[in-house]
């Protein structure tokens, strides 16, 4: 007997939830859960972390994460302007800047950075500086692309009412473009800002001490001392503390853009 | 050794992630003749790399003391040594154990109390004892020598417990690889680093602005790791190993990594 085509689609529906949570329950029937719980969740071991992996782990992931940023975003800006700029020469230092930076691992930049300048120059930068310098000269080269795309994306009459209105170019990209520009672009500049607080990690490649281990450090020097998964699980845990109110930021900024037009 | 760590430990915890319900099923082998192996035909070698002279890749091949050793338990049970590079946090813990990456692990690692309770070693193979290594002409005796200054260690390796017992008032910096802590000092970012004398000795024949200013005698042993329980394998790296001692085939093994013959005080 044939069925209806609305009935069809909900048998086709219906047999797409049940493969789902089939393969959902095989899934979990099948994983060793004493095993894993004994590897990932032991509370003692958890219990140890606290509150050192608050006080210094976190602390210094978002500390890192926000040296990196605000360098970044200076920079970012200044690279934006450049890559828009009608004089040549400015478009193309900024152009190989931003392909050269987008197109090498951030790893390389922290080698580069951390023992390459030492060894060039016989003199040690300080680590936060190197942080700073690593995270945000990595994390410029994208916040240059999303400003630009930004700045542009300000309708051409804005800036020919500031002139009309007797402002001089400059006056006019500083007061009236770039505000709006960084509007739109506040979304996207979050994400960086999610990414950048990853790439944070990258720092355990310059050498550490105790008060400056951040949260992927902590967890994995933590996996060691305890031989357990657990460290790691929390320190992992501990990143969704702090990109997950950002992605919420996000989304509602999204939305008040949305709103606004 | 000491133990180095590693490089990120993701790849275990996806690898434990997936294989932890079928570790069961995800033994293969001949369990016919010999010890049961993870990988038919093969003895597979989990090492950290490189950490010469033990284990370092040339020419496209990983060669080294270790290597050497291993081949011979390998040729002993009629198979071939293929190695496995991991990082040092999934040998360390055992964790390559659990989810059946490897038979045993050769990788220049200290025999320690926290280590047995997470897998078997084979007999000492290996005497190690921790040195400081600086630039040339500084006149670091001991850790205490070093107050106030930085002393980087490499991550979960019995130089950095060695570090944390001894360097009070010392700044301790802790570094993810060999290479970067040596790199380190040689930069000067830090004051001194502390790791096993032969590691250290081998990299200042290369680097002859860098010196080895001491060595404490920390009583320690390289062992091979095996599964816990794997008894077959442990005693038949036993039996290796003590032949070869007797035949002077580990001497020669020796001799051609370390360019001396080892002393016979302390050796098991």
């Amino acid at each position: 007997m044939p069925l209806s085509k609305r009935r069809r689609t909900r048998v086709i529906r219906g047999v797409q939830y049940g493969v789902l949570v089939v393969a959902v329950v095989a899934l979990a029937l099948v994983a060793d859960w004493h095993q894993l719980r004994t590897a990932f969740f032991d509370v003692e071991v958890a219990k140890a972390l606290f509150p050192d992996i608050i006080t210094t782990a976190l602390v210094n992931t978002v500390l890192y994460t926000l040296l990196g940023f605000g360098f970044g975003l200076a920079l970012g800006l200044v690279l934006a302007l450049m890559r828009l700029s009608s004089v040549p020469p400015y478009r193309w230092i900024a152009i190989t800047y931003i392909e050269f930076f987008r197109g090498v691992p951030a790893l390389l930049v922290f080698i580069a950075l951390g023992f390459g300048v030492p060894l060039a120059f016989q003199v040690a930068l300080d680590m936060n500086v190197t942080v700073m310098l690593s995270l945000g000269l990595v994390g410029a080269a994208y916040m240059a692309e999303t400003i630009r795309a930004g700045i542009q994306a300000v309708p051409k009459g804005q800036t020919e009412a500031a002139r009309s209105l007797g402002m001089s170019q400059g006056r006019a990209t500083v007061s009236i473009v770039i505000p709006q520009a960084f509007r739109i672009v506040l979304p996207p500049l979050t994400n960086e800002l999610i990414l950048l607080t990853k790439d944070s990690s990258l720092v355990y490649l310059l050498g550490l001490s105790l008060n400056q281990f951040e949260l992927a450090n902590f967890g994995r020097d933590a996996l060691n001392e305890h031989k357990s998964l657990t460290p790691v699980l929390i320190a992992g845990l501990c990143y969704l503390v702090i990109t997950l109110p950002l992605g919420q930021l996000v989304r509602r900024l999204e939305a008040r853009t949305a709103r606004a037009r | 050794m000491s133990a180095r760590s590693a490089l990120p430990v993701l790849s275990v915890l996806a690898a434990v992630a997936v294989l932890a319900g079928c570790t069961s099923t995800a033994a293969g082998g001949n369990k016919s003749s010999g010890p049961d192996l993870v990988s038919a035909g093969k003895l597979t070698t989990c090492t950290h790399l490189p950490y010469a002279p033990f284990q370092v890749k040339k020419g496209g091949a990983i060669v080294g003391f270790d290597v050497d050793l291993v081949d011979l338990v390998a040729k002993d049970m009629g198979v071939r040594q293929e190695i496995v590079n991991t990082p040092f946090e999934g040998i360390e813990t055992g964790q390559d154990f659990t989810i059946r990456k490897c038979d045993l692990a050769a990788a220049g690692m200290t025999i320690t109390p926290a280590r047995k309770k997470v897998m078997d070693f084979s007999d000492p193979y290996f005497n190690a004892t921790q040195a400081l290594l600086t630039k040339k002409g500084r006149p670091v005796k001991k850790v205490e020598d070093l107050k106030g200054k930085k002393l980087g260690y490499q991550k979960a390796t019995t130089g950095g417990i060695y570090a944390k017992a001894h360097g009070k008032g010392v700044e301790l910096v802790e570094f993810e690889d060999l290479g970067l802590l040596l790199t380190a000092v040689k930069s000067g970012q830090v004051d001194a680093g502390i790791n096993d004398n032969g590691v250290l000795f081998d990299y200042v024949k290369k680097n002859p602005d860098t010196a080895v200013t001491a060595e404490f005698n920390t009583g320690e042993h390289y062992g091979i790791g095996v599964r816990t329980g794997n008894d077959v394998l442990r005693k038949r790296i036993d039996a290796v190993l003590k032949k070869a001692k007797s035949d002077g085939r580990y001497d020669r093994i020796y001799k051609k990594w370390f360019g001396t013959t080892p002393q016979t005080t302390g050796r098991s």
